[in-house]
């Protein structure tokens, strides 16, 4: 009985650990830093558009493709409406459009995930199988051909963004899944009698989190950069103001040969920079957690010689 | 030979693939609600004996199972029904768009191999200094750029100096062979360029991990211990282990430039395939749009199984 | 005298820690080679042991530093680092990593492998380098017909005679063979060990044997030195540190391994694990496991002569003067 204890106590310590190096990472690497502040500010702007915003989103304040100013840092769109205000109404639907499309993504990848990996067997090869075929077939086609049937709406984007983008979530789960179902403690757990479920929420969930993180934040990105796609080609939602309307509404009504830039330029460096933002995180983590990047064999870099130390071996 | 069953089974996957997304595009558009989508002999303006010979072809009175076949018999000889836009064969005018498409995308996507290789290597090879933070953070930021915007950010910077649309100059009047490869050529320069940088920040990312992991291998060091000099080891051993992985994730981004695509076509008036989607959402064209989505998708299937043979022949390990 | 083939002197390598901080893997190592002779390098693993084979080669990461000497027939071959130590690799020293390792490149064939080596080295070209290869082949066992396979269509121990092979192409002096037997089961280990005993004896080879495992060192060196915490603590010939062991660690190393300790004899363990190597040892690093500590431990000891040919670092040899 003595090999027991050592055994029990290890899933709070793996927990407790993993924990902790999510937050080591960001912290020890300033790429995640970065992006992690930009999305905090971000999210702060979204949730807070309909107190900060200095005007109304549908008030006209002055003349069309209005010059910027000091009362309109960043100018006046096609409809006179100041371009601050409309960034930060934009910001506030395009994340809540990358958060739920991202959603049901995890929700449906977690779950197939979850299931091929730790059922295994025949569940196993035919989920997989799906996986490979989503996978292959070009998402953005699919989503303008779904999107044009269904019609325009907030809702229906994010369904369909939702349903194509699972893939790599079921297949970073069950591959983590996979092993970490092998690993003793759950065989130990299932011994005494534990349910599925139980394990996957006590063992699998705390081991998967922080790569179920990174991709989630990648996700986030994807989503966002497909509701700009399917709103450039006409497919949002007309009644919403998200960045991906902003950027076509100043192309379709010719912001450019108006030569109105700033009606185009922040809405599309806004995307950028949240997108760039979730890539850091997210790039960061998946970095810091594949073991097979932490030894280099070669490198520009060479060791490095130090002067001799003199203790020792040179009196024999 | 070795691994005919894996050449097999992947040629094997891509036709299966190809027959659901066939599927697919026949549940879309027939079980789907609306009278515009299920029939497809409401061609504007066609004439009676057109709309009589599309119910019979595509047997639009019969049932939904007796439809599929047929709309599967009538895609193996290359009917995709007929344009409402444009009165023609979706057939013909995709045919004319792919022509128009591919020269575009082919310069961009090597554009953006080559310099993503180029980076990639070069940010692995200088893990842990400026050069790759550079790199790395160049490539992410033209990663993160929504492709429309970037093209109209080249547009802003180039407008006067390049031509900003279309594919040809069209007050060009019967121009001799140079004369319109230039003018092709100067038109063809933003939105390949376009292209170019939006993919090549991913595939810099991709280059790089695969990379780092090679160099971690130990063969590697075996290599160095051989006393090879560093940049031998990374052409001939290093970069050749690399390749394999990113050949599976470079076909994974098919789906990728193909989005791409649409939406430079769309900012450059470039007249090809995406622009073709464009115009078929807008005039809610659906026999263009599921000829559209179609092609795409079996280009994407078929450069898919490109990319698992060459694996295939990189990589001798694959016996099955 | 004349210079020995191969000294190390002093040696130390540090690793930069991801965490902040460094690591002291090696804390002044030094060793001696004549040639054809064949030395044992021992300890439990993280001792140091491989991180020290690896300085000889100057194959270490860019997160090491290292300072110290390494000298082949008298020249320091470490000042000049990486670059200057290319020349001697392979031609001077060559190594063979352990067999677990993915040590062969997959998607090279072996004889392009050993090609490789022999052309760099200007040792043969084209047919002749083949023709080399084949013989090299064979001479550790593999049908020359072989040359055309990939490592994964060969079984563990055939690899890891490839890799033989491949070390000896250029006529080596010295062979380090780091855990050469490790993965291998059992009868192949045999085959491995018996190998290599006899190239050295063929080749004239000197042979830096690097392995946790007494037995192995037993079946194939003369001599051996102990490292522990990244020193050496005991080195001599083998015979006298199994019968007369300067250094409680390498008597309960010895007692520890149950096929030289005898059937009769009770099998030990050694209780405890050994010091961080991320921070500095106070005292004698043996000191927290040691079952003969005493008041001196506190001060560090240094390897000193016990007998002729014998060295070790232990107080206890300070108390009973030779």
């Amino acid at each position: 009985m003595t090999n027991v204890a050592p055994l029990i106590e290890a899933p709070a310590e793996v927990e407790s650990s993993r924990r902790g190096f999510l937050f080591q990472t960001l912290r020890r690497r300033p790429a995640a830093v970065i992006g992690a502040t930009i999305l905090v500010l971000v999210g702060l702007t979204a949730v807070l558009a309909p107190w900060i915003a200095p005007y109304g989103l549908h008030t006209q304040v002055g003349r069309v493709f209005g010059h910027p100013s000091w009362r309109h840092p960043l100018g006046l769109d096609d409809g006179g409406i100041d371009m601050v205000t409309l960034l930060m109404w934009g910001v506030r639907v395009s994340l809540v459009v990358g958060f739920a499309a991202t959603f049901v993504s995890m929700a449906i990848g977690g779950a197939i995930g979850v299931v091929a990996g730790y059922f295994g067997g025949v569940v196993d090869t035919i989920l997989m199988r799906i996986t490979d075929y989503f996978l292959v077939v070009p998402d953005v086609p699919l989503m303008i051909v779904v999107a044009a049937i269904w019609g325009p709406s907030l809702f229906h984007i994010i369904i369909v963004i939702g349903i194509l983008l699972w893939t790599s979530t079921a297949r970073v789960i069950r591959a983590q899944v996979k092993s970490v179902r092998e690993r003793v403690y759950v065989k130990r757990a299932r011994a005494l009698g534990a349910g599925h479920t139980r394990i996957v929420l006590r063992h699998v969930l705390p081991q998967v989190a922080p790569l179920l993180i990174a991709n989630t934040v990648l996700t986030i990105a994807v989503a966002i950069f497909d509701e700009t796609a399917l709103s450039f080609l006409g497919l949002g939602d007309p009644s919403t103001t998200s960045l991906g309307q902003v950027i076509e509404h100043a192309f379709e009504r010719t912001a450019i040969s108006s030569g109105a830039w700033w009606a185009i330029v922040p809405p599309g460096a806004l995307v950028a920079l949240i997108i760039l933002a979730c890539s850091l995180v997210g790039g960061s983590l998946e970095d810091a957690l594949n073991p097979r990047l932490r030894v280099a064999h070669l490198s520009a870099r060479t060791f490095r010689l130090r002067p001799l130390v003199g203790r020792g071996t040179d009196a024999l | 030979m070795r691994g005919i069953d894996y050449v097999l089974k992947r040629i094997g996957f891509a036709v299966v693939t190809i027959f659901v997304a066939v599927t697919i595009n026949f549940v879309l558009f027939r079980l789907a609600p609306g009278s515009a989508v299920t029939n497809l002999s409401r061609v504007p303006h066609a004439t009676q004996q057109l709309r009589h010979a599309l119910e019979v072809q595509f047997g639009l009175d019969k049932s939904k199972g007796e439809q599929y076949v047929i709309y599967l018999k009538q895609l193996l000889h290359g009917n995709l029904g007929v344009s409402f836009e444009y009165e023609q064969p979706v057939s013909k005018e995709l045919r004319i768009a792919l022509i128009n498409t591919l020269p575009m995308v082919t310069l961009g996507t090597l554009f953006s191999i080559l310099i993503g290789t180029l980076t990639g290597v070069i940010a692995a090879w200088r893990r842990g200094t400026p050069v790759e933070a550079l790199t790395v953070s160049s490539a992410l930021g033209f990663y993160s750029m929504p492709t429309q915007w970037l093209g109209l950010m080249l547009i802003i910077i180039f407008s006067g100096v390049l031509p900003t649309g279309g594919m040809t100059n069209e007050f060009l009047l019967n121009p001799g062979f140079w004369q319109h490869l230039k003018d092709l050529a100067s038109h063809i320069v933003l939105p390949s360029l376009t292209l170019g940088l939006v993919l090549y920040g991913e595939y810099t990312l991709i280059v790089r991990s695969a990379m780092l992991e090679t160099l971690g291998e130990d063969y590697i060091l075996t290599a160095r211990a051989k006393g090879l000099k560093p940049w031998t080891i990374v052409r001939k051993h290093a970069l050749r282990n690399a390749m394999l992985p990113i050949t599976t994730l470079v076909a994974l981004s098919l789906g990728y430039i193909v989005a791409g695509a649409i939406l430079i076509e769309i900012v450059f008036s470039w007249p090809g395939i995406g622009r073709a989607v464009y115009e078929a959402v807008l005039q809610r064209d659906y026999p263009m749009l599921q000829g559209a989505f179609l092609l795409l998708t079996i280009s994407v299937v078929i450069c898919n199984l490109i990319a698992d043979l060459l694996y295939f022949k990189l990589d001798p390990r694959i016996t099955e | 005298m004349s210079a020995p083939l191969l000294r190390v002197e002093d040696l130390h390598v540090w690793f930069d820690l991801a965490e902040g901080g460094e690591l002291h893997a090696v804390q002044g190592v030094g060793l001696s080679l004549e040639p054809g002779e064949r030395l044992g390098l021992v300890g439990e693993s993280g001792c140091g042991k491989t991180t020290t084979a690896l300085a000889i080669m100057g194959l270490l990461p860019p997160s090491a530093s290292v300072s110290g000497r390494v000298l082949i027939d008298g020249t320091d071959i470490l000042s000049g680092g990486e670059a200057a130590m290319r020349p001697h690799r392979w031609v001077d020293v060559a190594i063979v990593f352990q067999g677990a390792m993915n040590a062969l490149n997959p998607v090279r064939t072996i004889g392009e492998q050993i090609v490789e080596s022999l052309e760099l080295h200007n040792r043969a070209r084209g047919t002749a380098a083949r023709s080399r290869t084949a013989e090299l082949l064979e001479a550790v066992g593999i049908p020359a017909g072989r040359a055309a396979r990939y490592p994964h269509e060969l079984s563990g121990g055939m690899r890891q005679r490839a890799a033989i092979a491949m070390a000896l192409s250029c006529d080596p002096r010295v062979l380090i063979a780091d855990e050469p037997t490790t993965a291998l089961d059992v009868m192949v280990q045999a085959q491995i060990l018996e190998l290599l005993d006899a190239l050295c004896r063929d080749f004239g080879l000197a042979l830096v044997l690097v392995t946790h495992d007494l037995p192995v060192v037993a079946q194939l060196c003369d001599r051996c030195a102990v490292m522990y915490a990244g020193e050496i603590v005991e080195r001599g010939p083998l015979d006298l540190l199994y019968h007369s062991p300067g250094h409680p660690y390498s008597r309960m190393l010895f007692a520890a391994s149950p096929d030289l300790a005898g059937l009769d004899e009770p099998v030990l363990s050694i209780p405890g694990a050994p010091p961080r190597l991320d921070r500095p040892i106070d005292g004698c690093p043996f000191r927290p496991r040691c079952d003969s500590a005493f008041a001196a431990c506190v001060e560090r000891p240094s390897l000193q002569e016990v007998a002729e040919d014998h060295a070790a670092a232990c107080h206890l040899n300070d108390r009973v003067p030779a």
